[in-house]
């Protein structure tokens, strides 16, 4: 999966993330059920009308449903469908703008396309793409986006550590002589990202980083784990170890 | 870079930038609000250059990433958002649509011309061999034979009584058939090819059909019984084909410009010919429910051919005769 690449006016690279094929499956399933409901709510509502106008209103307002939701929704709610909105995807121009009723138009007629043999064509057409496009957005020059907002950078995280045992003067002053903003960065982005990491490669990242530490910054006592290293000098990098004794 | 120094002094114009677009989403914004939100946007701009080129930090990359890339749909959004009301809806149908069937009568002429095509096969083939017809045609469209047919409606009650059912049959029938079209342009679309074969597979089940009929001595009941809605209904499939081939030129051979160009070139005038596909497609189906159902008994033969005559020629002076006014 490529994100798309595109620039604004202003010459900054807008990256266009595309949603995957199991969320973007999965939005279809909700959708599908609402148009399912509301199928079967029109055609139940329709036995209470009158027999002259019953067949032509809920036929009409079947087909209405079966064809219109899809384009209605990504009208009015700027290439969002409900289940798309759940599921934190958008449909997007492929130049990074709001998809405007031609496209939705086609890429919703070309899903007749796309849904063959149980939807086969259009996740084979998924699947062969890059940007994870399907037959119907290759047509319309569009995207399906992933929106889910990335976790904001939260350096409270950091702040639980209570002992520390790297919290000596000797450590302390080296850390402040020798850990520069890169390493900040690095030792950061590692400990925040461990929860979400594999146990074994969770394991080898942090004895790589914390061999490298024990060398730079001298650090002898052969009992701390790995993770405690890394933990402790980011934790003296954040700042915090000064409160706390 | 020191992050946490760039993100805590800006944190709090990004999320004033995330309220204001959250804001603009449901509603237009006042011209101060909208300075504010261009100022910020300029500004998330450039702290997301500033951040790539000093962090690979993926989560402030990724929000920073995102942010920017929302308020650009909002600060550059074409248009603002269409509101329906009926003097464009008389606008779209009066001018926009006469003017584009006009730019496109050579693709439309395509279209027929593979409609027309296969309906000469069909009439070749049934007329070489009366059978060929039961070959070509799906055998649940031939019942019987056209003479029979003729008679056993002639003589029973009217097929369609009462209103109920020629409302719910021309539901049926109107929507069937703008799947059809929808089908043709997809097709089209895609491969070009596919379309112009479907336009020519009805064009030999019209061919074959009619000619049997007229072989059987029924011309004129075939013509009563299909003409009134045919007149719309056929130059209805062949303008979804013609607007998928116009697509599929796009798309498949888009020339120099490249395809987003090409294809953002035919949006509009595919849009409108499948638009008004669907739209006399729906007229037709009303048309087929009722009027054509209607035996000699109740309408006579005369009346029938020559109100598919009128309707006919009111289309092709509606979409292709005279000058256009001018279109956008």
């Amino acid at each position: 999966m490529k994100p798309l690449v595109v620039y604004s006016p202003e010459q900054v690279a807008i990256e266009l993330v595309p949603a995957g094929l199991g969320r973007r499956f999965g939005a279809f399933m909700l959708d599908s059920a609402l148009i399912i409901g509301a199928t079967s709510l029109a055609g139940t509502l329709g036995r209470a009308l009158p027999d002259a106008v019953a067949g032509l209103l809920v036929t009409t307002a079947g087909f209405l449903i079966l064809w219109g939701y899809h384009f209605a929704f990504e009208l009015l709610w700027n290439g969002q469908t409900p289940g798309k909105r759940i599921l934190y995807l958008r449909v997007v121009d492929g130049r990074g703008l709001p998809l405007d009723a031609a496209q939705s138009l086609v890429r919703n007629v070309v899903r007749m396309i796309d849904m063959l043999p149980l939807g086969g064509v259009g996740m084979l057409a998924t699947l062969l793409d890059p940007h994870r496009r399907r037959l119907g957005d290759h047509a319309a020059d569009t995207l399906v986006v992933d929106e889910h907002q990335p976790a904001a950078v939260d350096l409270a995280q950091l702040q639980t550590r209570r002992f520390n045992s790297l919290r000596t003067p000797r450590i302390r002053k080296i850390v402040e002589s020798r850990v520069g903003l890169d390493d900040r960065e690095l030792l950061y982005a590692v400990c925040l990202r461990a929860p979400q990491l594999e146990e074994r490669a969770r394991y080898e990242l942090f004895e790589r980083v914390s061999a490298w530490y024990r060398k730079e910054l001298a650090i002898e006592d052969p009992n701390l784990s790995a993770e405690s290293i890394v933990r402790g000098i980011a934790a003296l990098c954040s700042g915090q170890g000064e409160d706390q004794a | 870079m020191d992050l946490e120094r760039f993100v805590s002094e800006r944190r709090a114009r990004w999320n004033r930038l995330r309220e204001l677009l959250d804001l603009a989403q449901e509603e237009s914004l006042n011209p101060a609000l909208l300075q504010e939100l261009l100022a910020l946007y300029r500004g998330a701009s450039s702290d997301l250059n500033r951040a790539r080129a000093m962090t690979a930090n993926p989560e402030l990359l990724g929000s920073l990433n995102q942010l920017v890339g929302r308020a650009y749909r909002i600060v550059y959004r074409g248009r603002p958002r269409a509101r329906i009301d009926p003097r464009a809806l008389r606008d779209f149908f009066l001018r926009d649509v006469p003017a584009t069937f006009r730019r496109e009568e050579r693709i439309i002429r395509l279209a027929a011309l593979a409609f027309a095509a296969g309906a000469v096969l069909g009439m070749g083939a049934v007329i070489a061999d009366p059978n060929a017809g039961e070959l070509l045609v799906p055998p649940q469209m031939f019942t019987a034979s056209p003479k029979e047919r003729v008679e056993h409606i002639e003589r029973s009650d009217e097929r369609i009584d009462t209103f109920s059912k020629a409302t719910e049959f021309g539901s049926y029938l109107y929507t069937h058939n703008i799947q059809v079209s929808f089908l043709t342009f997809a097709l089209g679309a895609l491969t070009l090819v596919g379309g112009w074969l479907l336009l020519f597979y009805n064009g030999v089940l019209l061919g074959a059909v009619a000619t049997s009929y007229f072989a059987d001595g029924a011309g004129t009941f075939f013509l009563a019984w299909v003409g009134p809605h045919g007149v719309l209904e056929l130059p209805s499939i062949i303008f979804a084909g013609a607007a998928g081939l116009r697509f599929g030129r796009a798309f498949l051979l888009p020339g120099e410009r490249g395809r987003p160009a090409a294809l953002r070139e035919a949006f509009v005038p595919a849009f409108r010919m499948l638009a008004t596909s669907a739209a006399l497609l729906v007229l037709a189906g009303v048309i087929e429910g009722s009027f054509s159902q209607m035996s000699s008994k109740s309408v006579s033969y005369p009346v029938k051919i020559s109100v598919a005559a009128v309707l006919f020629i009111a289309l092709c002076s509606w979409l292709f005769v005279g000058k256009a006014k001018a279109s956008e």
